[in-house]
């Protein structure tokens, strides 16, 4: 163990802007398994094609209206906007189809996404990695560097976690997807259109994600076969929290992104072997996660 | 694909082989034939992609007895497939030593090491699977399949980490494809006979009980945990013979093997060839090992390619292409049946799975 503050502080940055990133995604997974026992493998590659279209967007700007940072706002707005509506087009046309099937049929649907969306993106976009360079310069913080870039991205994933909170709890479509996880038929008894709260959850969910994909994309540049790494950490976050559970997901994210940051001083490259450790523990002891009601076990 | 085109050519011998031999029967008849006669075709590449066929197609069926008999999905089968692999290719190396030949007793050695490594990991990942059921079961098997695809991606000490291991190069006899191919043809035939056994035996039956309803089970005195157990490391052992041929086939391991990408292939290939039918994996390694090596062959954009076929079949064809398979024949016999003027009191006992 290194023991110089600075050195843990960077490991703690990075291991905080990881947790942020893992709970932007698996937020929106876990809204979807939570509303509509779904289990989305796509929502990884759905979150690169948002990075992608966010990289495509800002070059545009950039080119039209010269080089500013700030450009990357209206870029990462507009293809949320987009993948919100991808999203809700691709529940009305084909995870719909699925409610009724079994487990296995909708991951092997879901992973024909995959396929389709990653070739597409081969396709377009081709193998290189992309990245978007910021103007910013990195402030000392006892005697190492730290990108402030850390700081916003940590912003942003308190920023959603919050807002995440306050429309489930706060606000009436909130509390309808609530009572939708706990009871649909009672909710469309009630006279509410279960269809739309649907299509509603999965575009919120991939919207979310390709969020997380433009807000990270100055630090991260993203390439072909990153879906696959994070989909199934995403997973190992999901589980660990407990299925639908946003604040589960906050904490499993928190956890699984300090180890990841801080498994580096004990066994460097063993991170992943490490949280699926903790992964099969918790399935042992708590199969419905760390804040997972015990309902659906 | 080859063999409904096959039935469709000739339905008048086929239909009378099926009444005969049962769908089952019939599957095994023609594939039996194709696969003995793959050889004849021209050129190298149709034989390469038979033993693909014939290895994966094992991997797919062992995994279907924890799906189509007993009901739960395991997302980690990928993991016994791999430690069968490793297992070979570890013991492999040792016995090659300097000189990089390797007898046919120690090639022999090496390929059975597979059976008592992945049926130990089996019984250890199994141990606790089986305490769950449903998407809790196949998490938990997907989070062991990724622990140790893990551990053996980062253990370069032991395994070699992402390099894998190279250099497999079996004895002067098993170096030539075709000779590998009938090797493996004779394997994969005898574990396909096993299994058959297997599905045929009362533990088989209480399997399908398993899958129905495990209160009812346990209620008729059948030990639940013991019988998932049980069978999961049965399943766990063949995907690890299966995983033995993989390295001399190919000349290497590599730790995508274990990986969960890995564990989706017998998924698919059992949902395309139909879940429900003791060939149905079979049937679906033809169509999809097949696809992906011809496609790749046209087309760099193969992903897509099969993405669009996969994802018409989830939604049109859900009981794989056998339940297609089996309705059509069942309602021809019908039709041919009420055209005679023949009671329509032929029972018939040999529809779900059997």
């Amino acid at each position: 163990m290194p023991t110089d503050i600075g050195s843990i502080l960077i490991q703690l940055f990075s291991g905080l802007s990881r947790a942020m990133m893992l709970f932007l995604v698996s937020s929106g997974l876990s809204l979807i398994f939570g509303v509509m026992n779904i289990l989305n493998f796509a929502h990884a590659t759905l979150w690169l094609l948002g990075g992608y279209l966010t990289y495509t967007l800002f070059q545009l700007f950039s080119n039209t209206f010269g080089d500013h940072a700030l450009l990357i706002v209206p870029a990462i707005v507009i293809v949320t906007g987009i993948m919100f509506v991808l999203g809700w087009v691709l529940e009305r046309v084909l995870i719909r189809r699925m409610y009724a099937r079994e487990v296995p049929e909708q991951l092997l649907l879901t992973f024909a996404l995959i396929l389709i969306f990653g070739d597409l993106i081969k396709l377009i976009w081709g193998v290189q990695n992309r990245r978007i360079f910021l103007p910013i310069e990195p402030i000392a913080v006892f005697d190492s560097y730290v990108n402030p870039y850390f700081f916003v991205i940590i912003a942003a994933g308190f920023g959603v976690a919050g807002g995440l909170w306050w429309f489930l709890h706060r606000t009436r479509y909130g509390k309808i997807v609530r009572a939708a996880v706990y009871s649909r038929d009672m909710v469309s008894a009630l006279g509410i259109r279960i269809p739309t709260i649907y299509a509603g959850v999965f575009a919120l969910g991939i919207a979310i994600a390709a969020f997380s994909a433009g807000v990270f994309l100055p630090i991260m540049p993203i390439g072909l076969g990153l879906d696959m790494d994070l989909i199934i950490q995403c997973f190992a976050v999901v589980v660990i929290g407990g299925f639908g559970s946003i604040l589960g997901t906050f904490v499993a994210s928190i956890i699984v992104g300090i180890v990841y940051a801080f498994s580096i001083f004990i066994w460097p490259g063993g991170a992943l072997a490490i949280i699926f450790l903790i992964l099969v523990a918790v399935l042992i002891w708590r199969p419905w996660g760390l804040f997972g009601t015990e309902m659906r076990y | 694909m080859t063999s409904s085109a096959g039935k469709s050519k000739k339905k008048g011998s086929i239909n009378g082989l099926y009444r005969q031999a049962g769908l089952t029967g019939t599957i095994a008849l023609i594939l039996g034939i194709g696969f003995l006669l793959v050889p004849l075709l021209p050129g190298e590449f149709p034989v390469i992609v038979a033993v693909e066929i014939l290895i994966l197609g094992l991997f797919a069926m062992s995994f279907n007895l924890i799906y189509g008999y007993m009901g739960q999905i395991s997302f980690g089968h990928a993991a016994f497939f791999g430690l069968g692999a490793y297992a070979t290719a570890l013991m492999f190396r040792a016995f090659q030593g300097a000189t990089g030949e390797i007898g046919y007793l120690d090639f022999f050695l090496s390929l059975l090491s597979a059976v008592p490594v992945s049926a130990m990991g089996a019984l250890v990942v199994g141990f606790f699977c089986v305490r769950l059921t449903g998407i809790y079961f196949a998490l938990l098997s997907l989070a062991f399949g990724e622990l140790v695809f893990y551990v053996v991606f980062s253990w370069y000490g032991f395994t070699g980490g992402d390099d894998g291991i190279q250099g497999l190069m079996p004895p002067p006899f098993f170096r030539d494809t075709v000779n590998y191919y009938y090797f493996t043809l004779a394997i994969v035939a005898i574990a396909v006979v096993v299994l058959w056994r297997i599905t045929q035996s009362p533990f088989g039956y209480s399997l399908r009980m398993l899958r129905e309803n495990q209160q009812r089970a346990a209620f008729l005195g059948i030990n639940v945990r013991l019988c998932m157990l049980v069978n999961f490391v049965i399943a766990g052992t063949f995907a690890g013979v299966a995983g033995a041929l993989w390295g001399p086939f190919q000349r290497s391991v590599s730790p995508v093997l274990l990986g969960w990408t890995q564990s989706g292939i017998p998924v698919f290939m059992t949902l395309i060839g139909g879940a429900s039918f003791f060939g149905g994996p079979m049937v679906g390694s033809v169509i999809y090992t097949a696809l992906n090596s011809y496609v790749t062959r046209f087309t760099m954009y193969w992903p897509l390619t099969i993405g669009v076929i996969i994802l018409f079949l989830v939604l049109f064809v859900p009981g794989g292409i056998l339940s297609v398979v089996d309705a059509r024949m069942a309602a021809y016999r019908r039709r041919r049946e009420s055209d005679a003027d023949i009671s329509a009191g032929s029972a018939d006992g040999r529809e779900g799975v059997q």
